[in-house]
């Protein structure tokens, strides 16, 4: 009697970094939620006689210029950064799939002339693109959601018309056009269910692309209002402190973006892992 | 009932695979399509279904002259033909379970009110269980996904069947079976049938006549045999 | 016929109570493959037959130690006489076996090549690898191992994609060939080929059988079993259910199995007359005869009780005294 039993390598790995992820999602998630409503505590409360103590029991990550307590001022920064980033990735998503659909779906000129377009708008920094269109309104959240949307659903659109044009030969669409499905059938009911995996696991990615944007505008002073507590805010008003050797002003808020964005990261390659699995099937009958 | 007339299609206009071929099916007639594997049989029988725009020639369905294929071809067109592939894998929606693989057409036609009685229908006709039915492509066998396939083909009744390499995946029992279901569709109704495949013994036997397809850029005696049938 | 074989002495491949199973998820069990017991001698071709799925690829992947993880073998498969195929390690399997005891001709030959390589770069990779074969001689042996396979030399600087099925296919044969291995394993050679293509597969596997080595071909093309096989196994639902000659099995007095016979009389040449219904989940096999849902000849017994596999059938009801019996009283 012999038994032969393989262990499938990385599975343990794969299932700390999908446990580790989940867990940070989740707390972040929570905090945010059920922080600044419950806590009663005013994150603008000005305490001029604590201004720029490190670290302690009292605060734990320190006070800032004005004596305002990091921890709670990080807390609201990332709510702010989180939900900037999450409407600015389900627009730019949305937008995306519906283009890089469109331009699959039709092909010939259609594509031609969306994708060209899109090169084109991909050949121009994000980053400028962001800051041309911030530029054109009044700080505030809005104006940053619009512009980190209008700049990000280039690569969706690219990775959705891909995958729409590889699904459109496969026989089945024959199948489904030989049994009169009218166009838009065939777009709505086969090929956009067949890439949506795709596009959600590209818009779970750019959550923290989009809070890494919203940050980098903040930092230049060109997205949210500086009263309000984003990270990229926090970073920026701490960094002259820095040069005077206070490290906790900038050190807390860069951890908050940095921790939750890897987290992101953490459960999108898991997702990625579950809709190209490498063993296409347990069984191989 | 199909007339194709000096067809000449493929994916590269500089160098089509399926040059200048006639062919004709008279109404209820089974006709059997022979031909090596990559001589553009297939290309052809994807003209006939009307998904491929052929370069060149002229089709006629029911003495209709075809203006215009795949999503130009009016739906009634579209649904007078009946198409079965090779691969079964390749042509089930992966997401759908085969009840609703087979009830497409239905819904697409906006014949939603049918779905439950024609799809128990044909999973009769075609030998799939109930609990079958409730599967998705990934859980059944090639030749199980074939019946449904084979079943979604009949669904809207077509005047026409192709079937391009239905069987070549498949076992000698699956395929007696498949070929016994297209042979009862087409005494209680009357269609005609292009059945195309590379297996000499099966087509003669499935059908009336069957026409042999010469070496790929054969000379003229070649397609004249094409032609003649 | 056994007898003969036997005093010739070791068979190649001696398979004895092969199971497989696989644990899927939901701690459900697929019996693939069950207690399969069979032989394969030097110069003797056995075509392992039956419908996809039936679990005849499953076979031959634990053969050549290749399942996946979730996969249990039980049973031996002894190779030359001395080592056991499940039981080996994937080291000696990779250094020892594959390629060099066990030739694979593969399914889909066009894919087991590398793409990015000519014919000739492939085979003499092989040479160097299997052979030890260096130098100048490689280039000579690379076209020698071509001409076996019956591959043109004037096509050795091909691309796999410049070449047609059929090169493809003898091109994989003539890579199979080069370990110079006493175990062909010929896995669904002819899927997708015309009709004469296969006949052209199969007439040159028979060559290389023919030429002393043991061959193991597993299709659902019984076409192609009768033109290459010395001995036919029957394979239905994981089980090996009849073992026969290929003369007796595809002539008179025909196969003993029930199934055999449907399958053989489904053939658009005989009957072209289907088995009704399909074959059982290998997840949920009954307790009796797993045909005998479909079996016109299955009784009270064959629902209740598994039938052995003995004197090379599993059956309750061998069909050779029924459906020739003037046949056995001739031969009483």
């Amino acid at each position: 009697m012999a038994e032969t039993t393989l262990a499938l390598p990385g599975r343990t790995t794969r299932r700390v970094r999908i446990v580790t992820s989940a867990t940070i999602v989740v707390t972040v998630a929570l905090a945010v939620l059920v922080v600044p409503p419950l806590a009663q505590l005013d994150q603008q409360a000005v305490d001029l006689a604590n201004k720029l103590d490190p670290p302690s029991w009292a605060h734990p990550f320190g006070t800032d210029d004005v004596g305002r307590d990091l921890l709670l001022r990080c807390v609201y920064g990332l709510r702010v950064s989180l939900l900037v980033g999450l409407v600015a990735a389900l627009t730019a998503t949305v937008i995306g799939t519906a283009i890089g659909a469109l331009a699959g779906a039709f092909g010939g000129w259609t594509d031609r002339v969306v994708m060209r377009v899109v090169d084109a708008l991909s050949s121009v920094p994000h980053l400028l693109l962001g800051i041309f269109i911030v530029a054109m309104f009044r700080p505030g959240v809005w104006p940053v959601i619009v512009s980190v949307a209008l700049t990000h659903w280039l690569s969706t659109a690219r990775i959705v018309r891909s995958e729409v044009l590889s699904l459109r030969s496969r026989p089945f669409i024959d199948a489904a056009v030989s049994g009169g499905a009218s166009r838009t059938r065939v777009i709505v009911r086969h090929l956009l269910p067949g890439v949506l995996p795709q596009a959600g696991l590209a818009a779970v990615l750019m959550v923290p692309h989009a809070m890494w944007h919203e940050s980098a505008l903040s930092f230049l002073g060109l997205g949210l209002p500086a009263h309000q507590a984003s990270l990229g805010n926090l970073v920026q008003s701490a960094r002259g402190s820095l040069l005077a050797g206070d490290w906790w002003p900038t050190l807390f808020p860069g951890l908050f973006l940095i921790i939750p964005t890897l987290a992101l990261a953490g459960l999108a390659g898991a997702w990625r892992d579950r809709i190209n699995p490498r063993r296409k099937s347990e069984l191989m009958l | 009932m199909l007339e194709l007339t000096r067809i000449t299609a493929g994916y590269d206009r500089r160098d089509p695979v399926v040059r200048d071929v006639s062919l004709h099916v008279a109404a209820g007639e089974a006709v059997g399509l022979l031909g090596p594997s990559g001589c553009g049989k297939s290309t052809l029988a994807r003209v006939a279904a009307l998904l491929h725009r052929p370069d060149a020639g002229t089709m006629t369905l029911d003495g209709t002259v075809i203006r215009g294929w795949r999503h130009r071809a009016p739906r009634e067109q579209r649904t007078a033909v009946g198409v079965v592939f090779q691969q079964p894998r390749l042509s089930a929606d992966p997401r759908l379970s085969l009840r609703e693989l087979i009830a497409q057409p239905l819904r697409s036609t906006g014949r939603r009110r049918e779905v439950p009685g024609r799809v128990a229908e044909l999973a009769q006709l075609v030998g799939l269980s109930e609990e079958l039915l409730e599967r998705r492509p990934h859980a059944v066998s090639d030749g199980q996904l074939q019946r449904a396939c084979l079943a979604r083909a009949l669904v809207l009744e077509p005047r026409l069947l192709i079937c391009d390499e239905m069987t070549a995946m498949l076992d000698a029992s699956t395929t007696a079976a498949l070929v016994a279901v297209v042979e009862r569709y087409r005494s209680e109704s009357g269609a005609a049938l292009l059945a195309v495949g590379h297996d000499r013994v099966l087509l003669e036997r499935w059908c009336d006549r069957t026409v042999r397809w010469g070496e790929r850029n054969a000379g003229p005696a070649e397609r004249e045999r094409v032609a003649a049938g | 016929m056994t007898d003969a074989r036997e005093n010739t002495g070791v068979p190649v491949l001696d398979v004895r109570d092969l199971s497989v199973r696989f644990r899927m998820r939901g701690g459900r069990d697929i019996a693939a493959v069950t207690d399969a017991r069979f032989s394969v001698a030097p110069g003797e071709c056995l075509a392992l037959v039956g419908e996809s799925g039936c679990g005849k690829s499953v076979l031959a992947s634990a053969l050549l130690g290749l399942l996946p993880a979730n996969a249990t073998t039980t049973g031996s498969a002894v190779l030359g006489g001395d080592t056991d195929l499940l039981t080996a390690d994937e080291r000696t399997l990779a250094r020892t076996v594959r390629g060099r005891r066990i030739g694979l001709v593969p399914q889909s030959p066009a894919a087991h090549l590398t793409p990015v390589r000519t014919v000739r770069s492939q085979l003499e990779e092989s040479l160097r690898e299997l052979t030890g074969v260096r130098g100048s001689v490689l280039r000579e042996a690379a076209v020698v191992a071509a001409a076996r396979a019956s591959f043109p030399d004037g096509h050795l600087d091909r691309y796999p994609h410049e070449l047609s099925g059929g090169l493809a296919q003898r091109a994989a044969t003539a890579l199979a060939l080069i370990g110079d291995a006493p175990l062909l394993l010929a896995d669904e050679p002819t899927t997708g080929l015309d009709r004469d293509l296969v006949e052209r597969t199969v007439d040159e596997l028979r060559r290389h059988t023919d030429e002393g080595r043991a061959l193991l071909i597993i299709t659902h093309d019984l076409a192609a079993a009768e033109r290459i096989a010395d001995r036919v196994a029957v394979m239905y639902a994981g089980r090996i259910v009849e073992i026969a000659g290929a003369p007796r099995f595809f002539g008179a007095p025909g196969p003993r199995h029930p199934y055999a016979k449907g399958l053989l009389d489904a053939l658009p040449e005989r009957d072209f007359a289907p088995i009704p219904g399909m074959p059982p989940e290998l997840g949920a096999l009954p307790d009796g005869c797993a045909f005998a849902a479909r079996c016109a000849y299955a009784d009270a017994r064959c629902t209740g009780e598994r039938p052995a596999f003995a004197a090379d059938l599993a059956c309750h009801h061998a069909l050779t005294g029924r459906t020739h019996p003037l046949k056995e009283a001739a031969d009483a």
